[in-house]
C-alpha cells in the first residue's frame, strides 16, 4: 500500500528574484512499512522534499498524496489538522516542549486529538516503555540526555498513530552509543509494528540500516536502491 | 494542558515575568492610592462645604439668592421647617436669618455675613458647636451672644468676652446696631468661609430686625448624599414658591470638584493602562520571538493557530491575574491604613485652608473603583497580548523551525 506519493514535484525559492530550484521534478512513492533514507549532499533538496511531503511547505508544482489524499491544495489550518492525525515528526534538535515532562510531551499530540485521559496515559506510558525510557517519564527535557530526548521525540511522533514518521537527521546531534540505540529501537518498531519511517540523513550509520536509500542530487533523484 | 503549558511558560523566565508582575502590582497599588488620595482631598472639600456652608439643600425666597435684601424672607418659616423635617431622607433641618452687615470692634470694622441660628438645630445640621476652638457654644436664656471665627478675631484683635457691634439694615430699611459679647471662637479650616461669617442666635437677630420668627434660609441635611435627587424633587413639589437648591447649585465649584474625582481617576487609569499595554506587548513579543522555533514545532505537530493564539493570550492574562489581586490588596490595605490614621499635610495647611481643603487627608475609595481597575488591567492584558499572539500565529512552521 502506497503511503506517500509525490508526483513531478518542483520547488523554486525566490521565483521573482534569483530563483533557486530546490526540487526539479521529483517522483517518489513510499510504501507502508518501508524504512527509507533520503540521502544526498548539502543543498541537494532533502529537507525541501521532507518539508513538502510532511505538509510543512507547498510545492511550486506537482502533487503530494498522503494516504491517497492530495495535500498540496489544503489551507494552512487544514494542513495543521492533517499533520496532527497523519504525520509524526522527529526533529534534528529534538524540539520537545521544555516545560512539559517526557510523558506530557508524548501526551501532547493526543491532547490535541482530544483523546480521553485514560487512553493518553496508557499510550504515553507504553510508548515510553517501548523507546526504553519509562523510568524517565516524569523528567523534563532539560533533565534528559540528547539520546533520551530523541527517544521521547520518537515516542511523541508515534503517539498520534500516524501514517508515517518523518525524521530529519535524527542522529545528527547524538553520540555513537545513542545513535545505535535509537536506530535499533526504530528498526524494531519498523519490523515488529510495520511503522513507516522516512529519514533525511548524512549519517552513514543510518544509511547502513535503511532498507531503501533514495539519493538526491541538485533536486533530482539520481538513484533509488532497495536492499 | 493549554493552561498548564501557559502557566509553566510564564515561569520559564522568572525574572522577566516577575518584572512584569511587579510593574502591574506597583502600578495598581500606586494608582489606587493616588486616586484615593485625590478623591479624599476633593471629597473632603465637598464634605466641608456641605457641613459648613451649604448643607445638602437650602430653601430661600426666590429673590433672596440674587438680592440679599432682608425683606426676601420665607413665609411662615416654622411650618416650612416642620414640613421639611418630615420629608423622607431628611436627617435634620434648621432655620437661619441671614443678613449682610458690619462687625465693629474698638480696633476696626469689616463687612460680614451675620447668621442668626437656632443653636440646637444648627448643631444637628452643621455640627457648628464642634468647630469651636475657644470658649463655649450659645447658652440658653443669655442674650446677645456671638461666635466669631479665629480669622476675624485676629483681624479685629478680639478675644473671648470682648464686645463687638453688629450693624445692618432692618426690614424697615433702617440701620440698626446691637452689641454682642464673644462667647466662642470657631475655626472650620476654610479661610474664605471663616473670614466672612459670624453667628448669633436667630432670636436676638430677629429682635434687632424688628420682626419675630422670620427666617431667610432653611438648611437641610440628608441621611446620605445618594438621596440628593429624589429628596430635591420631593422638596420642590412641597414648596413650589421657594427656591430649592442643592449644594452643587449653591456652590458650583463643588460640582466641578466632584466631577474632577472621576475625570482624574480616568486620566490616571488611562495613563497607567497605556504604559502597561506597551510593557506587556514588549515582554510578550520578546517571549514569542525567543520561542519561534518552539511555536513552529507546536504548529508542525498539529497545534492549530487558534490554540497557539489562546496560549499566548492566556500567558499574558495569567501575568495580570497574578499581579492585579496583590496590587489591589496592597492598595486596599494602604487606603484602609491612611483612611484610619490620615495623612497630615500640616506643612501646607495655610495654603490648603485658603482653598477650603482639609489639612488631614483620610483616604477612601469606593468598591466600584477596585472592580473597574481590576477589569481594566485584565482588558489591558488582553489587548496587550493580541499583537504578540497575532505575530505567533503568523509564523510559518517551516521557517520557524528552519527544517523538520
Amino acid at each position: 500500500m502506497t503511503v506517500i506519493k509525490a508526483s513531478n514535484l518542483t520547488k523554486t525559492y525566490n521565483p521573482d528574484k534569483i530563483p533557486v530550484r530546490a526540487l526539479r521534478g521529483v517522483d517518489l512513492a513510499i510504501e507502508k512499512g518501508e524504512f527509507t533514507a533520503i540521502v544526498g549532499p548539502s543543498g541537494s533538496g532533502k529537507t525541501t522534499l521532507l518539508n513538502i511531503i510532511g505538509g510543512l511547505d507547498r510545492p511550486t508544482a506537482g502533487e503530494v498524496e498522503v494516504g491517497g489524499k492530495d495535500i498540496s491544495q489544503l489551507s494552512d489550518n487544514q494542513l495543521i489538522d492533517f499533520r496532527k492525525d497523519n504525520i509524526g515528526f522527529v526533529f534534528q534538535s529534538y524540539n520537545l516542549i521544555p516545560v512539559l515532562t517526557a510523558k506530557e510531551n508524548v501526551e501532547f499530540v493526543m491532547v490535541l486529538q482530544n483523546r480521553p485521559k485514560a487512553e493518553r496515559d496508557k499510550r504515553a506510558e507504553s510508548l515510553l516503555t517501548a523507546v526504553g525510557i519509562a523510568e524517565k517519564m516524569d523528567k523534563r527535557p532539560s533533565e534528559l540526555s540528547g539520546g533520551q530526548q530523541q527517544r521521547v521525540a520518537v515516542a511523541r511522533a508515534l503517539a498520534s498513530k500516524p501514517a508515517f514518521i518523518l525524521a530529519d537527521e535524527p542522529t545528527a546531534n547524538l553520540d555513537s552509543e545513542s545513535t545505535a540505540g535509537l536506530l535499533d529501537m526504530m528498526a524494531t518498531m519498523n519490523k515488529e509494528e510495520n511503522i513507516t519511517f522516512v529519514f533525511s540523513t548524512h549519517d552513514q550509520r543510518v544509511i547502513d540500516r535503511a532498507r531503501r536509500v533514495v539519493t538526491l542530487v541538485d533536486g533530482k533523484i539520481v538513484s533509488d536502491e532497495r536492499r | 494542558m493549554l493552561f498548564q503549558i501557559a502557566w509553566r511558560n510564564i515561569w520559564r523566565n522568572k525574572v522577566r515575568s516577575l518584572v512584569v508582575i511587579g510593574s502591574v502590582l506597583i502600578g495598581v497599588w500606586s494608582i489606587l492610592f493616588i486616586v484615593a488620595f485625590s478623591s479624599a482631598m476633593v471629597g473632603g472639600y465637598v464634605k466641608n462645604a456641605i457641613q459648613n456652608e451649604t448643607s445638602h439643600y437650602q430653601l430661600h425666597h426666590p429673590n433672596f439668592v440674587e438680592d440679599k435684601d432682608v425683606k426676601f424672607n420665607i413665609d411662615n418659616p416654622a411650618a416650612v421647617l416642620a414640613k421639611v423635617s418630615e420629608t423622607k431622607s431628611v436627617k435634620a433641618a434648621t432655620l437661619r436669618t441671614v443678613v449682610n452687615g458690619m462687625v465693629r470692634s474698638s480696633r476696626g470694622a469689616r463687612g460680614i455675613i451675620i447668621r442668626g441660628i437656632d443653636p440646637a438645630q444648627e448643631s444637628l445640621v452643621t455640627g457648628f458647636d464642634s468647630k469651636l476652638i475657644e470658649g463655649k457654644y450659645f447658652t440658653e436664656g443669655r442674650k446677645n451672644e456671638i461666635i466669631i471665627s479665629q480669622k476675624i478675631a485676629e483681624k479685629l484683635k478680639l478675644k473671648l468676652r470682648k464686645k463687638v457691634v453688629l450693624q445692618f439694615q432692618d426690614l424697615n430699611k433702617d440701620i440698626v446696631a446691637g452689641a454682642f459679647r464673644i462667647v466662642g471662637i470657631y475655626k472650620t479650616g476654610n479661610t474664605i468661609f471663616d473670614e466672612s461669617m459670624v453667628a448669633v442666635k436667630r432670636m436676638d437677630l430677629n429682635e434687632l430686625m424688628a420682626k419675630e420668627g422670620i427666617a431667610h434660609e432653611v438648611a437641610v441635611l440628608l441621611d446620605k448624599k445618594e438621596d440628593l435627587v429624589p429628596t430635591g424633587n420631593a422638596l420642590k413639589v412641597s414648596f413650589p414658591n421657594l427656591l430649592v437648591e442643592n449644594y452643587r447649585e449653591i456652590s458650583p465649584e463643588t460640582q466641578l470638584y466632584e466631577s474632577q474625582i472621576d475625570i482624574s481617576a480616568t486620566i490616571f487609569t488611562t495613563i497607567f493602562m497605556l504604559a502597561l499595554i506597551f510593557g506587556i506587548i514588549n515582554t510578550m513579543l520578546m517571549a514569542v520571538l525567543e520561542r519561534n522555533r518552539e511555536l513552529g514545532m507546536l504548529m508542525a505537530v498539529g497545534m492549530n493557530k487558534g490554540k497557539v493564539f489562546t496560549m499566548i493570550v492566556l500567558e499574558t492574562l495569567l501575568l495580570g491575574i497574578i499581579a492585579a489581586p496583590i496590587g489591589l490588596f496592597l492598595g486596599w490595605a494602604t487606603i484602609q491604613y491612611f483612611g484610619g490614621q490620615g495623612i497630615d499635610l500640616g506643612a501646607f495647611s495655610a495654603s490648603m485652608e485658603q482653598f477650603g481643603l482639609s489639612t488631614k487627608i483620610y483616604t477612601e475609595l469606593s468598591t466600584k473603583y477596585y472592580w473597574s481597575l481590576a477589569i481594566s488591567v485584565l482588558i489591558t492584558a488582553l489587548l496587550g497580548s493580541l499583537y504578540p499572539a497575532w505575530k505567533a500565529i503568523g509564523l510559518r512552521p517551516v521557517e520557524a523551525i528552519r527544517k523538520i
